[in-house]
């Protein structure tokens, strides 16, 4: 259990000239959950844009090794190949793309880039079957376009499903309890843990200690003001739980 | 006062022999026109000079071509060649299908010339007075054809003006689809100037689509005067593919009740490719329906254009006509101008109109790379997703197929 996976290093980033990371540092491990916490606007999500290669945000200092190679240096679907992969806080609708010729393509592309052979029609319908059930994704919203007209939660629900079909070594879901209700939260939850294996890991950020009820985290951090200001266990969740950020 | 113009573009041209009168016709008119310049408003965006002050040089249908390069096979049709503008009879196939006929126009074709827009459209004038071997196609009374015509145009030489001719004549309930497709191959500055009269009388439904791919140095104006009887359905799709110039006019009078219009366009242009639609609908008669769809995606330096108007006259009650026009911009240099026109003179009606042009979802681009789809596929995808809502209107699947491929 001593793989690095993601090796985050005094990493500042900004937009519009605005200074949103300041320095953030963060080592995860292959068989680790961590979980990010931390008041509304200080800049969790940006991170996880711009470990997911988001172009509008400016780099300024620090570097990211993903599985020994210089992430920042990777387009965005290379990032995805090499294994990274974000729940979006709020998923994207496509108009007009559907579920499954957008996972197929996905997936094709990914074989490609690492040489493989590409999964057949009939293992791909197997999988995603599999999947489907995992996260108990109604039948219809498979074919529907991607995320047009779906629910909140069905939106999250999706992610995790395109997180169980692309396999990634990193995950990182953002908010994706946010708008679940208890029983969806449970589905989702026990979904991320069956995927959850001794060579990946997961960076959960969330808002809720709920969520940490049911994927157990090995360490908790806050991020405050683009920094991570505090680190702990998963006591340090019940704690701010309690007593909120002000603390400290 | 008449004045006399000489158009250089006419120089070395040999008359229409199909109608003498109506080449005498055109040809004193065409002296009394003009081409016309920015300052018309059909013409504000589109300009001509390049392809008007040329000299051309006719051709016949004797080029050496391969037939096979341009057949779809998955269409199954009966494929009609016409080569340099000449309706070619031993290039194209036989027809075998009862109360349909397919003949050269001839002066005993009293249709010939009936709906052309002469006076209003020089580049039909310049058709009407210079096409030869001008194709006809008649469908009997209560016959459904049920296979598609599919007409295959080719340019075998630069420098070639080719005047295509189309008379087109559906009688009472029949039913006939017809694919126009343009070619160009290997060669330089061609010219085609094609003009369609179609006449869909009462009860008949005709489909006509249109694939103008004839290349990176090849122009084309495309002109179909139609008219539409009382309760017939009218679909014409225009495609254009890789072609630098193309100007579309598609002027429909629908002079009878219950009648059904649809047009649909796509355009993908690149480089620096201009592309013009104008459609005219001129509703003359009550209860009917007209509905239109234009979607482009423009790159590079290219140009879109386009006009839908409307007209919907005098006692022409209870008209439904929409019309929507949507561009995705996908470089800074390309640019679009599109102009809906209404013009309503009844006072029941329901008119909707739209047109947008915009970039691509930065958002929905990102998305789709975070999940492993490279950014050109992505493109790809939103492309293929924005056009899909023009290619469902075709209603042959094969032919759906063979233009999305
Ligand atoms: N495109 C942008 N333009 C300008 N400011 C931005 C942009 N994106 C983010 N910001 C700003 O960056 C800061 C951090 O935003 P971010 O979304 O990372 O916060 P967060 O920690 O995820 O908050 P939340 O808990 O509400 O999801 C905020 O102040 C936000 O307004
Ligand atoms: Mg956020």
């Amino acid at each position: 259990m001593s793989n690095t996976i993601i090796k985050i290093k005094n990493l500042s980033a900004s937009i519009e000239g605005k200074e949103i990371l300041k320095g953030v540092n963060l080592e995860v491990k292959a068989g680790e959950v961590h979980a990010i916490m931390g008041p509304n606007g200080s800049g969790k999500s940006t991170l996880s844009s711009v470990l997911a290669g988001r172009d509008e945000y400016e780099i300024t200092g620090g570097s990211v090794e993903f599985l020994g190679k210089d992430l920042l240096e990777y387009d965005p679907e290379e990032r995805a190949w090499l294994g990274l992969f974000l729940a979006f806080q709020y998923p994207v609708e496509i108009a007009g793309v559907s579920n499954m010729n957008f996972l197929k393509t996905a997936l094709h592309e990914k074989s490609k880039y690492l040489n493989e052979d590409p999964i057949s029609a009939k293992d791909f319908l197997k999988r995603v079957k599999e999947k489907a059930a995992l996260v108990e994704l109604d039948d219809k919203l498979k074919n529907r376009s991607v995320n047009e007209g779906f629910s909140g939660g069905e939106k999250k629900r999706n992610e995790i499903f395109q997180m169980a079909m692309l396999e990634p070594i990193l995950a990182i879901l953002d908010e994706t309890d946010s708008g679940l209700d208890i029983d969806a939260l449970k589905v989702v939850s026990n979904g991320v843990n069956t995927l959850k294996n001794k060579d990946n890991a997961i960076i959960v950020i969330t808002h809720y200690q709920r969520l940490l009820d049911y994927i157990t985290p090995d360490f908790v951090h806050v991020l405050a003001d683009g920094k991570i200001v505090k680190t702990g266990d998963k006591n340090l969740a019940l704690e701010l739980e309690e007593k909120g950020y002000d603390w400290v | 006062m008449t004045t006399t113009t000489i158009h250089p573009i006419t120089e070395n041209l040999i008359p229409s022999t199909i109608n003498n009168v109506a080449t005498e016709n055109a040809l004193n008119l065409l002296s009394a026109m003009t081409f016309p310049t920015r300052k018309s408003e059909d013409w504000k965006y589109t300009r001509i000079n390049k392809i008007i002050k040329k000299e051309y040089i006719q051709k016949d249908a004797s080029g050496e071509i391969n037939t096979k390069d341009f057949i779809e096979e998955s269409l199954n049709a009966i494929n009609v060649f016409v080569i340099n503008g000449h309706y070619s009879t031993e290039l194209s196939d036989a027809n075998k299908n009862d109360g349909l006929v397919l003949e050269k126009i001839t002066i005993d074709n009293i249709n010939y010339n009936s709906l052309a827009s002469n006076q209003t459209n020089i580049f039909t004038t310049l058709n009407t007075a210079y096409a030869n071997n001008g194709l006809s196609i008649s469908v009997q009374k209560n016959t459904k054809i049920k296979q598609p015509i599919h007409i295959i145009h080719v340019n075998t030489i630069s420098n070639v003006i080719a005047n295509p001719r189309t008379l087109i004549v559906l009688e009472q309930s029949s039913e006939l689809e017809v694919i126009q497709s343009y070619y160009a191959p290997t060669i330089e500055d061609t010219f085609t100037n094609s003009v369609t009269e179609v006449l869909v009388s009462e009860n008949a439904k005709f489909t006509l689509t249109k694939i103008e791919n004839e290349g990176a140095n090849s122009s084309i104006i495309a002109t179909d005067d139609i008219k539409q009887l009382n309760d017939s359905t009218l679909r014409v799709n225009t495609f254009t593919k890789r072609q630098e110039f193309a100007r579309n006019g598609i002027n429909v009078s629908v002079d009878g009740q219950n009648c059904a219009t649809y047009l649909n366009g796509a355009y993908s242009p690149i480089k620096k490719e201009h592309i013009d639609n104008h459609t005219r609908v001129d509703h003359l008669q009550p209860n009917c329906m007209s509905s239109e769809i234009y979607k482009g995606v423009l790159n590079d330096k290219s140009v879109g254009v386009f006009n839908g108007k409307v007209i919907v006259h005098v006692d022409a009650q209870k008209i439904e006509a929409y019309q929507k026009n949507n561009n995705v911009l996908i470089s800074d240099t390309a640019t679009m101008n599109a102009k809906p026109e209404l013009e309503i003179f009844a006072d029941d009606v329901k008119c909707s109109h739209g047109t947008t042009t915009g970039q691509f979802d930065e958002e929905a681009i990102f998305y789709l790379q975070a999940r492993g789809i490279s950014k050109d596929t992505a493109k790809m995808m939103l492309v293929e997703a924005f056009m899909d809502e023009v290619y469902n209107e075709i209603e042959n699947d094969n032919l759906r197929n063979s233009i999305k491929k």
